[in-house]
């Protein structure tokens, strides 16, 4: 998780709410991603998951997407995707083959306090009263976030004693 | 932040879905070199990419940039002609360890001899993983492969001394565990005035070992920066590449601080050099005709 050339103090509301789409975006962009790897790899449970979080994603981006061209219009984007790297998005490293409904939950969950950890770690260096008050909202937000995930996680059936990957065949040489 | 982006890492994303392995560390340097795309500016139609054969080699095709899968090892010859050809064109190159530096090893020395203005991403796993893990030129001594069940007898290719030895204007090394850092080199790299290679340890999630997936690496990483390396001196450069394998140096290890002309420079010099003299085209039989 880390952004690259943003400087929060100088963060105007416009600039800070554009940050907050773009993860999202970010966000939506690899659950989808996930979903689609899950599907090549035959395994619906952990692919259904992560459309459903990838749609939630894309809802929060759209509720701010409203909120912002609703006050600035469409004034331009001053702020870079170049600069954002896996905030609220899962790490690339957290999909796996055959992965259980259970673990794609874990990684949505580690996604999730990352972001808040994100907006937790930013708002000190916050100058704007109002962005300052958007970040506390976004943190906030995360938190709800994290609840309703570790509520589906609790939804789940124990694991079994075992993982499919021990009856997946091993990689044969060719 | 006060100017407009013009373009963001998402007009860089090809509607191709990568058919790489979930987990696998290629997916964070495509996400990476969107980013350094797209800090640089230059529109899709400006930007040629092209690679060799392997699991990284497939790259291009999930770009937006002009693509060229092309044959095993012969990346950087290519790259050299789109660049000669097309000198306006952001070129860049890229494969895997065996595409680079077993088949294709040969070719690096002299794109670099000859100092062609392109970025040569290598991303190193140590494996051929499209085959199906069998040793590659950087796989460690003593791995056990199918193609070498009692361990392999051979030491591992040294990738960033090699570029280093034979007078890499720009080289670095980045790694999935910081992607943001990886971002950032490729993005100098491209920006370098000259060839500029990048080693990137990505991990394989089918064939790798423990010790080279994310958190194994994490174990190992270092940063050049905090290390307080001078990335303009070539020999203390060549003294930590050394370690590579044990080690995982994040960062430049060497920009060249007064870059030499690329061979572009040089080749535009001469035709305008040569052109003084040179008859018009239209009395070109001239020079066969005796007066």
């Amino acid at each position: 998780m880390a952004t690259r050339g943003i400087d929060f103090a100088q963060l105007s509301l416009m600039e800070a709410l554009d940050l907050a789409i773009l993860i999202e975006e970010e966000a939506q962009e690899r659950y989808e991603d996930f979903a689609g790897q899950m599907e090549q790899h035959r395994t619906p449970g952990a692919a259904r998951f992560f459309r459903t979080m990838a749609v939630n994603e894309g809802r929060h981006g759209s509720a701010l997407f409203d909120r912002r061209t609703e006050l600035f219009g469409p004034a331009p984007r001053t702020v870079s995707s170049a600069g954002i790297f896996d905030v609220e998005a899962p790490d690339y490293d957290e999909a796996r083959a055959f992965m259980t409904p259970r673990q794609a939950m874990e990684s949505a969950l580690r996604s999730e306090q990352k972001a808040h950890a994100f907006f937790t770690e930013a708002l000190p260096g916050i100058q704007d009263a109002d962005v300052k008050a958007l970040f506390e909202e976004l943190r906030d937000e995360e938190a709800e976030h994290e609840a309703l995930v570790l509520a589906e996680l609790a939804k789940l059936p124990p694991e079994p004693g075992f993982s499919e990957e021990e009856f997946v065949d091993p990689p044969a040489a060719q | 932040m006060s100017a407009t982006c013009e373009f963001q890492a998402k007009d860089y994303r090809s509607d191709l879905k990568p058919i790489w392995c979930p987990g696998c560390g290629d997916f964070s340097v495509v996400a990476s070199i969107y980013r350094a795309l797209a800090a640089i500016g230059r529109p899709p139609h400006e930007i040629a990419f092209v690679s060799g054969i392997g699991c990284s080699s497939r790259i291009p095709g999930y770009t937006t940039a002009y693509g060229f899968n092309s044959v095993h090892g012969r990346a950087l010859p290519i790259a050299q002609g789109i660049k000669l050809s097309s000198p306006e064109l952001l070129v860049l190159a890229a494969g895997g360890d065996g595409d680079g530096f077993s088949i294709g090893g040969g070719h690096i020395a002299h794109a670099i001899r000859r100092n062609m203005d392109l970025t040569y991403i290598v991303m190193d796993n140590q494996i051929y993983g499209l085959t199906k893990g069998q040793l590659s030129p950087t796989s460690q001594k003593g791995r056990i492969t199918c193609t070498s069940h009692y361990g392999s007898l051979e030491a591992p290719v040294n990738p960033l001394l090699y570029v280093l030895a034979y007078g890499a204007g720009f080289v670095a090394q980045a790694s999935p565990t910081d992607i943001a850092g990886m971002a950032a080199i490729i993005e100098e790299a491209i920006r370098y005035p000259g060839f500029a290679f990048v080693n990137i340890q990505s991990p394989c999630v089918t064939y790798g070992e423990e010790a080279q997936q994310i958190k194994g690496l994490k174990a190992i990483s270092e940063s050049l920066a905090a290390l307080g390396h001078d990335s303009a001196d070539r020999l203390a450069a060549m003294d930590l590449a050394q370690h590579y394998g044990s080690k995982l140096h994040l960062g430049v290890f060497y920009r060249d601080p007064d870059p030499a002309p690329t061979y572009g420079d040089l080749v535009r010099d001469r035709q305008a050099l040569l052109s003084q003299g040179a008859l018009p085209k239209e009395r070109i039989l001239d020079l066969f005709i005796k007066s």
